[in-house]
Parts: structure tokens; C-alpha cells; sequence
């Protein structure tokens, strides 16, 4: 019934697609991690309106579920675009949007939210006389952005950031709804191919976890490096 | 925008609400007290147990939870027919709630386990030189000074349930999620937008109401926090990714 030798051919075909899920959660750490900036940053100014309506978009995305989220971006995004691009007198087939693409807004959009957190608590923790120490030295903004602000809020922010990394990993999974390939996807179809779902799950699970081991080896000693600098 | 057929179609979401609502409630009761015996053998770092403990919440951390659904659905009818069992085909539910409670137990024992550490040494002291037992000590002591420590992380774990809770549509379960994609598929793809608008809009207020349940919890911890002269740490219950 259980066939061990299945497990181990899935898992090599399984780990065909591993480069592309890495690259895709990649992609989406990015592009979310830029996203949040912008938030945190908007919210610092403190604009009245702008800011309860962020408000309201951040408590609607935490409370909502990525599967559904997937979906409502899913159908709506082409819609949305093909108006859009309608104003501009661009013509837009919305059947032709690129499935990988809604994925990709979808989680940077979900987790940005997050990330704005992650840097908001980074920031937090900054001392702000050290801002006026390098401003009394005279340095300019960018140069007190560059060389005080962004290597200590790093520190605090990349351990967080990296677990993100992993939760978008995992959160992949949910990507073969839309046709996308990833691990899981691709456990699917191994497992589809050979009549043996259950040998195809455990090897995309091995390989989950061999990512995960991997990853937060590679992250603790990051973290190690970067805070023996400011010991 | 056909805000007419959104409010039609929410009744019968209604209808399917105490399945998700079952599927949460079950998981969370029985993946407390399953973490609780998993917390307390890594606290007391029980040879091969701990170990093993140790690879059960890594691996549950590890790997997505839609994978954790797909291989408890396939894989305890083999699992039970090794042991005698022969059922060759488990509800979806019953997966479902047996994958949740596998999942929860991991992530609330390592919500405990913190907890526990966090209680002054003395505390445990003062209590023995009393004379209490350990049951006493546990109910007088223990309990009282980690459920304030414990109830925001016991709080995201929920949360986490209910969103985790809309995967089971995957293994066929018809809650709020199943009922969305039968539906999308009853209007011939007309008007998905609307339906899953809808759906998101019902997680949204599902989540609100626990988020406000957690915090009722939570005023009711910082009056019993100031009695005990805890120091509150600012922003100590954020929500964690």
C-alpha cells in the first residue's frame, strides 16, 4: 500500500520545481517588503483620511483568509485592469492575464500588511537620539537614512522578515488553485501520474521541511553576524 | 458590482457557518489539551520524548497546512489500517479536525511553553515550602500567573484556526469556502467577484468578533496583571505573521 521507493521518485520530481518556488516567494518577499515601506511610511505622516482608510484595508486583509483573497483577486484583478486601462484607451483582454502574476499581487498585497508591522516595530526600536547625533554632525538626510537608520533597523527587522520569507513559502501551496506550479502543485501531479497520492505528499513534505531546516540554519547565523557589529 | 445577488446569496452562508465555527471549536479545545502534555515534556526535557516532540512542532511549523490536510486525508485510512482498522474512506470532517488538532497542538504548546518559563523560580518555591501538592500548586500559582502571559499568543493561534479553517474546502468539506466554489460554479462564472466578496467579507467579521472577544480577555488580564504588579511590556500582543 505504502511504497517507499514512490516517495523517493517523487521527491526528485518534486524537486524539479523548488528553484521556481524559491524565485516566486522571493519575488513576492520583495515586492511586499517594498509595499509595507510604503505603508509605514504614509501612516507616519499622520494624513487624516489616508489614514483610517489603511486602517480599514489592514484590519479587511488580516481578517480575510489568503484562499480568499486569492480568489476575489483572482477574478476581479482583470476586470479591475481592463477599466482601468479603459480610461487610457487601452485595449485589454482580461482573459489574458497571467496567473502567476495574480498570485504574485496577490501575496505581496496580503503581506505587506505584515511587513509594514515588521518595519514599524524595527523603527520602534531605534534610538532617536542617534538620529540627532548624526544630524548634529551634519549629515544630510539621505546620508543619515544610509548610514544609521537602515543598518540598525535591518538588524532588527531581517530576523522577522526571513520567517516571512518561509511563510510565503508555504503559502505557495495555495497557488495550484490558480494553476500555478509549485511544491505542493507538483505533488499533485506527481501523485496524479502514479496513482499514489500519499507517497507524492510525504516527499513534498520532506522537501518542505529540508527547505525550512535549511533556511532557518542559514538565517540564525545571519542574525548572529549582524548583531556581533553592534555588540 | 451586483450588490443585490450578494445579499441574496448570504443567507445561505449562514446555514454553513456552524460547520467552520464546529471545525474551529473542536480543533482549538482538543489542540489545547494536546499541547499541553507536548509543553510539559519539553519543559522537562524527557530524553527521547523531547526529541521527538521537538521534530513534531518543527515539522507542523514547516510544512503548509494545505499539505498537512492532503496527506491526514490520504494518509489515515492507511495509517488506521495498520493498526487493525479497516476503513477504507474517512470523512473530510473528521480529517479535517484530526489534521487541525495535529497542527494546533504544536503551535499552542510552543505558546505554553514561554508561559510556563516565564513564572519566577521563587514562586514555585514558596508555593512547595507551603505544602501544597503539585496539583494544588499548578491550580493556585501556576494557572493564574501564565493564562495572562499565554492569552495573547492563545489568541493569534485562534485566529490562525479560523483562516486555516478555510483550507478544509480543499479535501471536500462544505464550509464557507466550499459553499463560495459551489456556488461560483452554479452561476457559470458570472459572478465570482460578488461570491467571494461575500465570503471574505464573512471571515472578516468572523475575525473582527474573535479579535474583540481576545480583547475583552485581554482588559479583564491587565486588571488582574496590575494586582500582581506585573510589568507590561508595550505592544506585547501584537499579531505575529
Amino acid at each position: 500500500m505504502f511504497d517507499i521507493m514512490t516517495v523517493f521518485e517523487s521527491f526528485i520530481e518534486i524537486l524539479k520545481v523548488v528553484p521556481k518556488t524559491l524565485f516566486l516567494a522571493l519575488i513576492i518577499l520583495v515586492l511586499s517588503f517594498t509595499l509595507g515601506a510604503m505603508i509605514t511610511y504614509i501612516q507616519s505622516l499622520n494624513i487624516p483620511v489616508v489614514k483610517q482608510v489603511i486602517g480599514v484595508l489592514q484590519s479587511f486583509l488580516r481578517g480575510t483568509p489568503n484562499v480568499v483573497l486569492l480568489y476575489l483577486v483572482y477574478y476581479s484583478l482583470p476586470l479591475v485592469l481592463a477599466w482601468f486601462l479603459g480610461l487610457f484607451n487601452v485595449t485589454f483582454d482580461p482573459t489574458s492575464l497571467n496567473s502567476t502574476a495574480i498570485v504574485i499581487v496577490t501575496f505581496s498585497i496580503c503581506y505587506s500588511v505584515f511587513q509594514s508591522e515588521i518595519i514599524r516595530g524595527a523603527l520602534h526600536s531605534l534610538d532617536k537620539d542617534q538620529i540627532e547625533a548624526a544630524q548634529s554632525l551634519g549629515y544630510s538626510t539621505t546620508q543619515v537614512l544610509r548610514k544609521v537608520i537602515i543598518p540598525q533597523v535591518m538588524v532588527e527587522a531581517l530576523p522577522d522578515t526571513m520567517n516571512a520569507f518561509l511563510i510565503i513559502i508555504k503559502a505557495l501551496s495555495l497557488a495550484f488553485l490558480v494553476t500555478v506550479v509549485d511544491i505542493f502543485a507538483q505533488a499533485r501531479l506527481v501523485g496524479a501520474q502514479s496513482f499514489s497520492y500519499l507517497e507524492a505528499f510525504v516527499a513534498a513534505a520532506f522537501v518542505y521541511w529540508g527547505i525550512c531546516v535549511l533556511l532557518t540554519y542559514v538565517i540564525d547565523k545571519l542574525e548572529n553576524r549582524m548583531r556581533r557589529g553592534y555588540a | 458590482m451586483d450588490i443585490q445577488y450578494m445579499i441574496e446569496i448570504f443567507p445561505q452562508f449562514l446555514s454553513v457557518i456552524p460547520i467552520t465555527i464546529l471545525i474551529v471549536v473542536l480543533s482549538a479545545v482538543f489542540g489545547l489539551l494536546l499541547s499541553i502534555p507536548v509543553a510539559a515534556i519539553r519543559i522537562r526535557k524527557i530524553p527521547v520524548l523531547s526529541q521527538l516532540m521537538g521534530a513534531y512542532i518543527s515539522f507542523t511549523r514547516s510544512t503548509p497546512i494545505l499539505l498537512q490536510l492532503f496527506l491526514f486525508f490520504f494518509g489515515l485510512p492507511v495509517l488506521l489500517q495498520l493498526i487493525g482498522f479497516d476503513i477504507t474512506n474517512i470523512g473530510a470532517i473528521t480529517a479535517a479536525v484530526a489534521c487541525l488538532i495535529f497542527f494546533n497542538g504544536a503551535y499552542m504548546s510552543e505558546v505554553l511553553r514561554p508561559a510556563y518559563l516565564a513564572i519566577d523560580k521563587g514562586q514555585h518555591e514558596a508555593a512547595e515550602s507551603l505544602g501544597y501538592t503539585p496539583f494544588q500548586k499548578m491550580k493556585r500559582v501556576v494557572i493564574p500567573q501564565m493564562a495572562p502571559i499565554a492569552l495573547p499568543g492563545l489568541g493569534n493561534a485562534m485566529i490562525h484556526l479560523i483562516h486555516d479553517s478555510s483550507l478544509v474546502f480543499a479535501i471536500g468539506v462544505v464550509d464557507i469556502m466550499g459553499m463560495a466554489t459551489i456556488m461560483s460554479g452554479d452561476t457559470f462564472g458570472m459572478k465570482q467577484v460578488e461570491v467571494f466578496l461575500t465570503v471574505a467579507l464573512i471571515y472578516w467579521g468572523i475575525s473582527m468578533v474573535s479579535e474583540q472577544i481576545i480583547r475583552l480577555l485581554e482588559r479583564r488580564k491587565k486588571r488582574v496583571l496590575r494586582k500582581t504588579g506585573y510589568e507590561l511590556k508595550e505592544e506585547e500582543a501584537g499579531y505575529s505573521v
